[in-house]
C-alpha cells in the first residue's frame, strides 16, 4: 500500500527532521531513498514536495547546508541546526501524541503483539 | 550503472532551466537528484534522453515549474499563520481604536484624535495590506488578483481620505474622490461581468455590486455640492456684511453722544491700536479668501464670497498674520487688565475664539473679531453713562 499524498504532506517535515537527526547529513536523493527503504516502499516522497520542504526548512533557520561537488554538478547537504534539534524533538513528540489522539477519535484497535 | 557524461549533466540542467525552475539552489538540488535516479536506475547502456524524460514526468503533476512555485510560495508565506492572526487582531483592534475615537469624539473627549487616527491607520496600513496578501494568495487567476489588488487600493484610499479629511489635512478630497472613481469606474464594471457570468457566483456579486454603489451613492449624498457651497458662501458673506455696518454704526453714533467726553477709550492708544489690529486681521481673511482688501454689497454680481478655508491655513502662509493674532492676544489680556479689571466687573472682558482657536473657519473668525470690536463699544458707553 503506497499512503496518499495528503496523508504524506502533514507529516514530511517530521520526517525530514528525524532522519538528519538521525543521520547527521543527507542530500535530496538520499532522503527519498532512505524513506523508501525503511518503510518498505511504503512512503514515496515526491520531489515535488521535499524539495519545497527543505528550501523552507533552510529558510526558517531549522536546517544549515554544505555544498560539495560531485564532478559537475552541485550536491547540497542538509544537517540539523542547533535550533532545528529542538524543533525535531517538538515535531516527533508532537506527532506521537497526535497518534494517540487519532487513536482515540478513529477507535482504532492497535494490535501490537 | 549508468555513467552521465558532462553534455548530458548540461542536457539536463538546461531543461530544468528552460522549464522555468529559476532559483539556483533549486536548479542544482533536482539536476543533482535526477542524476542520482538516472546513475542508480539506468542501465549502463540504457537511452539516456528517453529514460529522463519519462523520469522528470514523475516530478510533476503539469509543469516543472510547479516545485518552483511551491517553494517560493512556502518561503514567502512561512509566516502565512503568522500573518492571518496578525490580520485578526490587527483588525479587531483598529475597529475598537475607532469605535472608541467616535464616542469619545461625539462626548467630546480628549484622545478621540489619537483613537480615530490610530484606528484609521491601523485599519490602512495593516489589517487591509495584510487581508490583500492573503487574499491574494488563494486566488489563481491574474484577473481575480488584479481585481482584489484594486479593490485593497480604493479601500485604503477611501480610508485615508476620510481620515486626512476629519483631521483638516491636505489632499484629502483628492484621496476620496480618486477612490470613488476607481471603485465605481474600475473595479465595479470589472467585478460585475466577471462575477455575473459564472452562474455559481451571480447573486453573490449582484447583491456585492448593489451594495457597493449604494455606499458610493451614500458616501457622495454627504459631499456638499458645489451650488450648495456658494449658497452657503453667500449667506456667510451677507450676515458678516450685516455685522460690519452694525458694529461701524454703532462707533459712529457712540463717537456721536461722546464728542465732549474725555472718557473715550478709543482715542486712547492701546484701544486704538486694538482696534486697528482686529481691523488688519479682518482685512487679511477677507484677502486670502477672495484676493482683494474688502469686500463690498456687491460680492455677488462679481461672483465672489467667503469661503470656509481656515485660519491657521492662512496662519502658515502668512507669517505676519501670525504675528498679528498674537499682538492681539496680548492687546486683549492687556485691556482686560487695565479697564476691565480697574472697572470692578462693570465692563464686559474681551474674548475672541481667532485668538486661541486658530482652527476656525474664516467666517466665524471674522464675526468673532467683530463681537470683540463691538464689546469695546459697549464698554465705552457703559463708561459714559456711569460718569
Amino acid at each position: 500500500m503506497i499512503y496518499s499524498s495528503e496523508l504524506i504532506k502533514g507529516t514530511l517535515k517530521t520526517i525530514i527532521l528525524k532522519l538528519l537527526k538521525d543521520n547527521k547529513r543527507m542530500y535530496g536523493y538520499e532522503i527519498t531513498q532512505r524513506v523508501k527503504e525503511l518503510t518498505n516502499d511504503r512512503i514515496h516522497l515526491t520531489e515535488g514536495a521535499l524539495y519545497p520542504s527543505l528550501h523552507a526548512l533552510e529558510a526558517d533557520g531549522i536546517l544549515t547546508t554544505e555544498t560539495e561537488y560531485i564532478g559537475k554538478r552541485v550536491r547540497k547537504y542538509y544537517s540539523l541546526s542547533p535550533k532545528g534539534k529542538n524543533v525535531s524533538k517538538e515535531k516527533i513528540s508532537e506527532f506521537a501524541d497526535f497518534m494517540n489522539t487519532m487513536k482515540f477519535l478513529l477507535d482504532i484497535k492497535t494490535d501490537i503483539a | 550503472m549508468y555513467c552521465l557524461n558532462e553534455k548530458q549533466i548540461d542536457f539536463i540542467l538546461d531543461d530544468i532551466r528552460r522549464n522555468g525552475v529559476e532559483l539556483e539552489d533549486l536548479q542544482s538540488n533536482l539536476l543533482d537528484h535526477i542524476c542520482c535516479i538516472i546513475e542508480q536506475e539506468l542501465e549502463e547502456n540504457g537511452d539516456f534522453e528517453q529514460f529522463y524524460f519519462s523520469t522528470i514526468k514523475k516530478f510533476y503533476k503539469n509543469e516543472l515549474r510547479e516545485i518552483e512555485e511551491e517553494t517560493i510560495s512556502l518561503l514567502t508565506f512561512k509566516n502565512y499563520y503568522v500573518m492571518k492572526k496578525t490580520m485578526l487582531v490587527s483588525g479587531v483592534i483598529s475597529a475598537s481604536l475607532l469605535t472608541l475615537g467616535i464616542i469619545l469624539k461625539f462626548l467630546h473627549m480628549p484622545g478621540a484624535a489619537v483613537g480615530i487616527v490610530l484606528g484609521i491607520g491601523g485599519m490602512s496600513f495593516v489589517f487591509l495590506p495584510l487581508l490583500f496578501l492573503l487574499k491574494i494568495k488563494e486566488q489563481k487567476e491574474t484577473k481575480n488578483k488584479v481585481l482584489i489588488g484594486l479593490g485593497t487600493f480604493a479601500g485604503i484610499l477611501m480610508t485615508l481620505g476620510i481620515l486626512f479629511k476629519i483631521m483638516f489635512w491636505p489632499g484629502a478630497n483628492m484621496m476620496a474622490l480618486t477612490s470613488l472613481l476607481i471603485l465605481l469606474f474600475v473595479f465595479l464594471p470589472v467585478y460585475f461581468f466577471t462575477g455575473f457570468r459564472n452562474p455559481e457566483t451571480k447573486v453573490n456579486t449582484v447583491v456585492s455590486s448593489i451594495l457597493i454603489l449604494t455606499g458610493c451613492g451614500l458616501f457622495l449624498t454627504l459631499v456638499r455640492s458645489p451650488a450648495g457651497s456658494k449658497l452657503m458662501g453667500i449667506q456667510m458673506t451677507k450676515d458678516y456684511l450685516i455685522n460690519e455696518k452694525i458694529l461701524e454704526n454703532e462707533k459712529r453714533l457712540l463717537m456721536q453722544s461722546a464728542a465732549a467726553n474725555s472718557l473715550v477709550l478709543q482715542n486712547k492708544p492701546e484701544v486704538k491700536n486694538l482696534n486697528q489690529l482686529c481691523e488688519d486681521i479682518k482685512q487679511k481673511i477677507v484677502f486670502f479668501e477672495v484676493g482683494t482688501n474688502t469686500i463690498g454689497e456687491d460680492f455677488e454680481s462679481k461672483d465672489i464670497w467667503l469661503g470656509d478655508g481656515r485660519v491657521d491655513k492662512y496662519m502658515n502662509e502668512d507669517q505676519g498674520m501670525q504675528q498679528k493674532i498674537t499682538a492681539l492676544r496680548d492687546y486683549v489680556k492687556n485691556y482686560n487688565a487695565n479697564y476691565v479689571a480697574k472697572a470692578g466687573g462693570k465692563l464686559m472682558p474681551l474674548h475672541s475664539n481667532v485668538i486661541d482657536m486658530y482652527q476656525l473657519r474664516s467666517t466665524e473668525a471674522l464675526n468673532g473679531i467683530i463681537q470683540l470690536q463691538m464689546c469695546i463699544l459697549q464698554n465705552e458707553r457703559a463708561l459714559i453713562l456711569g460718569n
